[in-house]
């Protein structure tokens, strides 16, 4: 939908809209100076050599390959399973499935590779059963197991994306479904699809971008050079062969592409899948008894294909005998993970706030082109490889000690930048919905500063918690950043998740990873109730659905 | 004050005092090295322990994750290293810090080094040494391949490390080059057919071994010295090849923009002591460099292979070619 030019175009205050551009500077300027360090200790720019080396096309060829498989494995079967949710709202615990699949979105995927490998792994749970049925062992390595772990992460996202946007369809196009006699081969052809189509290609190319620079699951479950991918390839060039002319190459095929692909995308719309189920229920066709079977063999299919991987954790913990890890092992790394990721979130969300004004006000001009750019810019840590920005401001900051002292800090910053794009894509609706419904207000009452705040607080308070929370929740995984900054000694959980399984002690690793992911619930927890309309808020806001659209609410 | 007490009050003051007195008096000595080196389980606290009381200094270690990664730290740091010492570059990586102008001669007389070393090196002096050798457990491997030819033509199921990030991975790389030279591509393509799979390090590749799916997975000759002492488990074996093996030899070297050169040279000749090299050989596992250093009988019950390979200069040279060519067979 086309933004409405405003009637009455308010100005944002100056000095707002100078500290939203210096914000975006800054976020834009740490991926430069990223980049500096890199090109700068290599010299000689990028080695386009790269591009005769067969190598390079084999890393290229997996990255894509498996980032389509993944994509079309995870969304295409979250289809049927979201039409399941919306056609029998009375299924059991379908709430509960609803946060499992937010639950399964947000955390640190070291989770779920614990789990898959206690699944799955050379000693898993299962492995001697798919051995027994398949007839030749099971190798979870390889590109079997990578895909596997993308489509657990990113199946619940989509049936949760898809049924939000099932739910959006008006109950007149229900009526007048009943009306028409529409059967249903028609229904899904006239309602359901239209209603879907737009978002069923956006999440594919969301989730490709996704998986194409996925890191850490291609690291540990990859097993061996045949599985690289670009982010792993740009790795390596840094971290062994220290080649950061080869790392550049990488680094920018990795942007062109991800980069471009995020472009369109975004031209599409953003993502809303953390948008809170609304419970209006239009009057819907009854699926006939063999389609409802099949809904209900689906969903209770999903729901134990999204707890097997977390379930295996806890035999794993008790088969091997409760692991010698006392409280405080866990305790410190805890604590310092919930610091880094607090200060990563309060920052994340007020530079999401800031970042967001310079496109608020190109979109109060109606200056649709320029709003896009501005988003991208605001969203691009999401395509760049975070390799390049911690490693090339670690090469940047080595040679003044002083400054790599604040290690912590820089992990902090690092990743408040890294979270920055899901902050932005949380805030902008709302932000975008305010100006709509309430710039005319502001401006006819000539509110400024405080005042203006007083109005803008109550209807952004809700969105700004929940996008904290989902900052909060998202900083608490990174093992990335932290592998580079971080010191060792005082490890994060996450680090020692990851220290634990990659020596495959697993029941250490199980109990830590039951550790991490009962702190996300509780950020999931908080991020539930924080979304619920506040009492405060205009009732123009409860009385809507939230907008589903990036452009502008469905008025 | 009753005279009893004195003697505690002296206990409690007297450690105050020293504290506040250190800053000072005592020299710091600043050694880069790599994690495992100054674990808990690691040769780095008993050395540190061992060495602080007769050098009346503070001895700190900075630690980079590997060998590798201490190589790269020191190069981007460059002038502006703190280091006073660095310890655990291998043989295959000196040419390398020493054409990057990161060392400078160590000017001291060594003690006789055991002759397979062949050492003669002014720069860097090496503290411990082992042989790259594939582990297998004797109840599920009864013949055990004898050659690496044998090993690569067989089917058995292998672990080995990714020669990009780990310093035995480096060490196939070169194992395999030195008995197959041209042919390597063709290898390599062979051993990845029944590869299970390629770890980022060694950890990685030796605890999945130990979860019992693998044949074989690279090591070293001393790791069944490991299981022996510590484990009293003697199923664990390493398979001698009539090839030769390929040798790695870890070193130390004063850093050229060192503070405490002085010291940095006491500490090498440390190194180089009986009491020293005992503590490395049981805490990082490796071959002490020095005849006469008393050890744990199972040391006696290793392989001792024949050495093969490259000089440092070669390696230096070829490796970039080299890592290019396996990554092009394997991970095609």
């Amino acid at each position: 939908m086309a933004p409405r030019r405003l009637p009455l175009a308010s100005p944002l205050r100056p000095g707002l809209l100078l500290a939203g551009g210096l914000a975006l500077a800054g976020s834009l300027g740490v991926t430069l100076l990223a980049f500096a360090g890199l090109i700068g200790f290599s010299a000689s720019g990028p080695d386009w050599r790269l591009l005769q080396d067969p190598y390079f096309y084999q890393v290229l060829r997996f990255s894509l390959w498996q980032a389509l498989l993944s994509s079309l494995l995870a969304v295409l079967p979250a289809w049927p399973i979201a039409r399941a949710l919306y056609y029998l709202p009375r299924l059991p615990a379908r709430r509960a499935f609803l946060g499992l699949c937010l639950l399964y979105f947000v955390m640190p995927t070291l989770i779920l590779i614990t789990g898959l490998v206690a699944l799955l792994g050379h000693a898993g749970l299962l492995s001697p059963l798919i051995s027994h049925f398949t007839g030749s062992a099971w190798n979870l390595y390889g590109l079997g197991g990578i895909v596997l772990a993308h489509l657990l992460l990113n199946l619940p996202l989509a049936v949760r994306l898809l049924y939000l946007q099932l739910q959006a369809i008006p109950a007149s196009s229900w009526q007048l479904a009943r009306q028409l006699k529409l059967g249903p081969r028609q229904r899904l052809r006239l309602i359901e699809w239209p209603a879907l189509k737009g978002r069923l290609w956006m999440l594919l190319g969301l989730v490709f971008i996704l998986c194409f620079n996925s890191f850490a699951i291609v690291l540990a479950l990859g097993g061996g050079p045949q599985s690289t991918t670009l982010e792993v390839a740009i790795y390596q060039a840094l971290k062994y062969d220290f080649n950061p002319a080869e790392a550049l190459t990488l680094a920018w095929a990795q942007l062109l592409i991800a980069g471009g692909l995020f472009l369109l995308v975004m031209r599409r719309g953003g993502s809303h899948w953390l948008s809170p189920d609304t419970d209006t229920r239009p009057p819907l066709p009854r699926p006939a008894p063999a389609a409802r079977l099949g809904f209900q063999l689906l969903y209770y299919g999903s729901w134990l294909l999204l707890l097997l991987p977390l379930g295996a954790l806890l035999p794993a913990l008790v088969r091997r005998g409760l692991p010698r890890v006392g409280a405080s092992e866990l305790l410190l790394p805890t604590l310092l993970s919930l610091a880094l990721a607090l200060a990563a979130a309060l920052a994340a969300t007020a530079l999401a706030y800031l970042v967001l004004q310079p496109l608020r006000a190109a979109r109060r001009r109606g200056q649709s082109g320029r709003a896009l750019l501005l988003e991208w810019l605001a969203t691009h840590q999401l395509v760049t490889p975070a390799m390049v920005l911690s490693v090339g401001l670690f090469i940047l900051l080595l040679p003044h000690p002083g400054l790599l002292r604040w290690g912590l800090l820089w992990v902090a910053l690092l990743n408040a930048l890294l979270v920055l794009p899901f902050a932005v894509q949380q805030l902008k609706p709302r932000l975008l919905q305010f100006d709509q419904q309430y710039a005319p207000l502001v401006t006819q009452l000539k509110l400024g500063g405080l005042a203006r705040w007083r109005v803008e607080w109550p209807f952004m308070r809700p969105v700004l918690a929940a996008s904290f929370a989902l900052a909060l929740v998202l900083a608490l995984g990174d093992v990335a950043i932290f592998a580079i900054f971080g010191d060792p000694a005082r490890p994060t959980l996450p680090w020692l998740i990851y220290g634990y399984a990659s020596s495959y002690r697993i029941a250490e690793a199980s109990l830590a990873s039951l550790l991490l992911l009962l702190l996300c619930a509780l950020g999931l927890w908080g991020i539930g109730r924080l979304q619920r309309p506040a009492p405060l808020a205009p009732p123009a806001a409860s009385a809507h659905p939230p907008p589903t659209s990036g452009d502008a609410p469905h008025a | 004050m009753p005279r009893s007490l004195r003697p505690l009050l002296a206990a409690l003051l007297l450690p105050l005092l020293t504290t506040l007195a250190l800053p000072t008096s005592a020299a710091e000595l600043r050694v880069y090295t790599y994690s495992s080196f100054v674990s808990d389980w690691g040769p780095g606290p008993a050395l540190k322990q061992a060495f602080e009381q007769q050098c009346f200094c503070t001895l700190e270690f900075v630690s980079a994750e590997d060998g590798v990664s201490l190589l790269n730290r020191l190069r981007i740091e460059g002038a502006n290293t703190r280091a006073d010492l660095m310890l655990g570059l291998d043989d295959a990586l000196t040419d390398i810090a020493r054409s990057e102008a990161l060392v400078q001669p160590h000017g001291l007389s060594l003690p006789p080094l055991r002759p397979e070393l062949q050492w003669n090196d002014p720069a860097f002096v090496p503290y411990d040494f082992g042989y790259f050798a594939f582990v297998y457990n004797r109840e599920s491997v009864t013949r055990p391949a004898r050659s690496l030819k044998e090993l690569i033509d067989s089917d058995a199921r292998i672990i080995y490390q990714d020669p990009r990030t780990s310093t035995p991975g480096q060490g196939l790389l070169l194992w395999v080059k030195a008995v197959y030279g041209e042919q390597s591509e063709a290898a390599w393509q062979r051993l990845a057919s029944h590869t299970l799979t390629v770890t980022k390090g060694w950890w990685e590749a030796y605890s999945l071994f130990l979860q019992g799916d693998a044949d074989y997975v690279l090591s070293y000759s001393t790791s069944p010295a490991y299981h022996s002492v510590t484990e009293q488990d003697e199923r664990y074996r390493t398979a001698l090849f009539s090839e030769g093996h390929i040798a790695q030899i870890e070193v130390a070297a004063i850093s050229r923009y060192s503070q405490q050169p002085e010291l940095a040279r006491d500490f090498m000749r440390y190194l180089l002591t009986p009491e020293a090299q005992a503590i490395i050989a049981t805490r990082n596992w490796m071959l002490p460099v020095i005849e006469g250093v008393t050890l744990p009988e199972a040391f006696d019950h290793l392989i001792q292979p024949r050495r093969i390979g490259f000089s440092p200069a070669e390696i230096a040279r070829q490796r970039p070619a080299w890592i290019r060519e396996w990554r092009r067979a394997a991970s095609r």
